[in-house]
């Protein structure tokens, strides 16, 4: 290091050249241990930036996610006055991991086929050697069995929490809120039609409201099951509906079934009367033929003669009454003692386009309109719409609709002639009435009033009266077209009828005689004492006040009706 | 000298102070938060809670079962057209307060089997002739006795309210003259105030001429009279005692006036 240099030149002092290089490394070691400084700083830096950060922000250890709030699996499902009809719930679940099985199995087979009996040893055992990795040993446990099976103690036993559907109410409106299968996907009623809103984790959150009044519907339910029973009836239906805005506040279908338990219900208690069944309901059908008539200006009073003799010979057919006057009648006589050939020939007069007209605006030609998707589809004369066909679609016969269809219509006549398609939603501030169209003139409605008032004061619908209430309607007896000694009684009613609020339309499917009502099981004697308890219930819960000494101006009607033909 | 040494290390010191601090804020902060979370996560654990009871409550309690308990046990039904009330009106025509005749009588009648059994008759009789029914037998006894005097004493008592004032002063003249001819006419017990009032004038004519025929009968009557006339003290000093047959004849009026007012 130390080498001899020339000493030509003037060399520079080999200590000061010694100094000058120590000091240029000195410099860059500096320099280096400076960088190193500042990295290692930065690093540090960063991490108590970081430290500081999660500190401020950041999670820490005690933090619980997802439980701050609470939105169930799926929606709930709750009534006007937000009484729960449907809510999901965690229930237990048992399951089976053959392979995880480390015990006895012949013992476990033995311990769960005394826990759970709905299967025997030999099943359980068979289960426990087969290759397949998982069962499910029961859905929806009782706490007890639950505790049992985890006393068992064996890792193979699987106990978890799923969400599970809920209807605390069992079967009331069943076939309004339908139900939905193992997977909480809806397969009926409400909980079909709207599976997307009820399901999707935006919406869910919040309930769906329905329009159904529990405790109306319970009335309903109640008598009228009372009168299925009684009169050996195979099923029937009930509407009770909101005339101005087409709510349903009650719909049921009998025999029904507990959702809770869907796949134990037999098909026809699945089968939802109200809106899927269609039925020919005969006599009910005639105040639209009057009204129709009336709107357009074929019948211009109620007293308006029509002759009627004991048998209408028309077409090659021939048309009875039940109570045949045999004289000239009046338009409030017809329809107090609901004359078919009376309202025949109304409907003749009327003509077939209109009739079709009418009915189309109705809606009772289309599928009824309402949220659920089990619509059935209304039959009638279609093509061969002929003047016999008119005749018979005046009083009833020959056309087959839903009793909501009749519900719809009954409400669209009183309501001031305004269709409004029924709905299931309860309508207010997210839900707004469904924009109505014009059937009949308010005229027309007005004057209708006073008419099937007449046919609960004086006609055949006297047992529907509830004392105050001021029911009004018409009875409907019809015949089944696929036998002929079976009917379908129905009675389409609005109650309180100086001020119409709410229609009730009441079916009962083959009701038979018994001895009080002396061998007679048209629709008077079997459904519209039904009518009369269920209003007498309902009423006073809807805020109908009660009033004897109020009735419709039925001075339109009553000079026009002879007493000599009561019978 | 020193604390120009020391600088840096005070520096150093504040800063290292003023970081923990900071940190100290932060970490009292995350706590704070994370205490929130727990109370938050108590409340959805409780709404759970609170839902899955009610949920239970509901399920226990269904309209149905209401309505099988109802149908079994307790039988309850709608309320009926006619239990409905147009308002308080008509509610208070319901409370209909029960009609009361004469509520003193009875209470006289309690104290009738009186020591003295003079005066006792006479009050009896006047109550009697109020209206007021006889419960014991022996006060029973009494008002049959005090009921043969009654039509002497009542012209002069019913007469007063009835007629006017100048009929009374007349009829006091008349009374002092033709006390008898009152006493023969008032023998039936139908003859009533109005009748003695209005004959009254007429009978005065009729007094002269039968005077002197009077005079036997006059003293078998001043007996009576002097035996009502105790009748008339009792009414008077009956004003103190509450539950004398004067107040109620004034009870009576008023009664029937307040009533008449109600209406």
């Amino acid at each position: 290091m130390n080498a001899p240099t020339p000493a030509l030149v003037a060399p520079r002092p080999e200590r000061l050249r010694l100094v000058g290089q120590r000091r240029q490394i000195l410099t860059m070691m500096h320099q280096r241990l400076m960088f190193g400084l500042l990295v290692y700083a930065g690093v540090v830096a960063l991490i108590v930036l970081r430290i500081v950060y999660l500190a401020a922000f950041g999670d820490h250890a005690g933090a619980k996610r997802g439980l701050t709030a609470l939105v169930p699996e799926r929606g709930d499902i709750v009534d006007r006055d937000g009484q729960p009809l449907a809510r999901t719930i965690d229930a237990w679940t048992v399951g089976l991991w053959p392979r995880k099985v480390i015990g006895n199995k012949l013992d476990l087979a033995r311990k769960l086929a005394q826990l759970m009996p709905e299967r025997d040893e030999a099943t359980y055992f068979a289960m426990l050697r087969s290759n397949k990795s998982f069962f499910y040993l029961r859905r929806r446990a009782a706490p007890g069995v639950v505790e049992a099976v985890n006393a068992i103690g064996e890792p193979g036993l699987a106990l978890e929490r799923e969400p599970d559907r809920l209807y605390p109410q069992t079967s009331l409106a069943a076939h309004v809120i339908g139900y939905t299968d193992v997977d909480g996907k809806g397969t009926a009623g409400i909980e079909w039609a709207l599976n997307d809103k009820l399901s999707d984790a935006a919406t869910r959150s919040q309930p769906v409201q329905l329009s159904i009044s529990s405790k109306v519907q319970q009335a309903l339910e109640h008598e009228l099951l009372a009168a299925m029973t009684h009169f050996s009836a195979v099923g029937a239906a009930g509407i009770i509906m909101d005339i101005h805005s087409g709510e349903v506040l009650a719909m049921t279908s009998l025999p029904q079934l507990n959702p809770n338990a869907a796949g134990k219900g037999s098909m026809e208690a699945r089968f939802n009367r109200a809106t899927l069944g269609v039925y020919e309901l005969g006599s009910t059908f005639k105040p639209f033929t009057v009204a129709m008539a009336m709107d357009s200006g074929v019948v211009r009073s109620m007293g308006q003669i029509y002759n009627c003799p004991n048998q209408l010979n028309v077409y090659g057919r021939t048309i009875n009454d039940t109570h045949p006057f045999n004289r000239t009648c009046t338009v409030a006589e017809i329809m107090k003692e609901s004359s078919n050939i009376g309202t025949a020939q109304i409907a003749a007069q009327l003509g077939a386009t209109r009739q079709k007209e009418f009915l189309r605006k109705m809606g009772f030609l289309d599928p009824v309109a309402i949220e659920l998707r089990e619509k059935g589809r209304t039959l009638s004369p279609g093509s061969n719409w002929g003047p016999l066909e008119t005749m018979t679609v005046g009083y009833g016969h020959g056309i087959a609709v839903t009793p909501l269809h009749l519900a719809s219509g009954y409400a669209a006549l009183f309501n001031g002639g305004l269709y409004r398609p029924a709905t299931l939603l309860k309508v207010g501030r997210d839900h707004a009435a469904a924009k109505g169209r014009r059937v009949f003139s308010e005229g027309t409605s007005y004057k209708m009033r006073s008419l099937l008032r007449l046919v609960v004061t004086k006609g055949t619908g006297r047992k529907a009266d509830a004392p105050g209430y001021r029911v009004g309607g018409k009875t409907g007896s019809a015949e089944k077209y696929h036998n002929r000694s079976l009917l379908v009684t129905t009675f389409a009613g609005v109650f309180p009828m100086d001020e119409p609020r709410y229609v009730v339309v009441v079916m009962l499917d083959e009701p038979k005689a018994t001895a009080e009502t002396y061998g007679f099981r048209t629709a008077g004697w079997n459904v519209a004492p039904v009518v009369s308890r269920t209003v007498g219930r309902i009423a006073p819960m809807l805020g109908v006040r009660p009033d004897k000494n109020r009735e419709p101006d039925m001075s339109t009607v009553l000079p026009f009706v002879h007493e000599k033909t009561e019978h | 000298m020193s604390a120009r040494s020391f600088r840096s290390v005070f520096t150093v010191a504040t800063c290292a102070g003023a970081a923990l601090t900071c940190y100290l804020v932060s970490l009292n902060v995350a706590s704070e938060r994370a205490a929130l979370e727990e109370v938050e996560t108590k409340i959805v654990l409780a709404q759970r809670d609170i839902r899955l009871l009610q949920t239970e409550i509901g399920t226990r309690g269904r309209l149905a079962q209401l309505e099988r308990w109802n149908v079994k046990v307790l039988a309850l039904s709608a309320p009926s057209a006619d239990q409905f009330l147009e308002g308080g009106f008509q509610l208070a025509r319901l409370g209909r307060p029960e009609p009361k005749l004469n509520v003193e009588a009875p209470v006289v009648l309690a104290s009738a089997p009186a020591p003295h059994p003079q005066p006792a008759p006479l009050e009896e009789g006047e109550r009697r002739a109020a209206g007021a029914g006889a419960t014991a037998s022996s006060a029973a006894q009494l008002m049959q006795q005090a009921s043969l005097k009654i039509p002497m004493r009542e012209p002069v008592q019913l007469a007063v309210p009835i007629v006017g004032t100048e009929t009374r002063n007349e009829q006091s003249v008349a009374k002092k003259v033709l006390a008898p001819a009152n006493s023969t006419a008032e023998k039936s017990e139908s003859a009533r105030a109005s009748k003695p009032a209005k004959p009254a004038p007429g009978k005065s004519a009729k007094a002269p001429e039968t005077r002197p025929a009077q005079a036997d009968k006059k003293a078998g009557d001043k007996k009576i009279v002097a035996a009502a006339k105790p009748v008339t003290k009792p009414v008077r000093t009956a004003k103190v005692d509450p539950l004398a047959p004067l107040p109620a004849s004034a009870n009576s009026k008023k009664t029937t006036g307040n009533s008449g007012t109600a209406r």
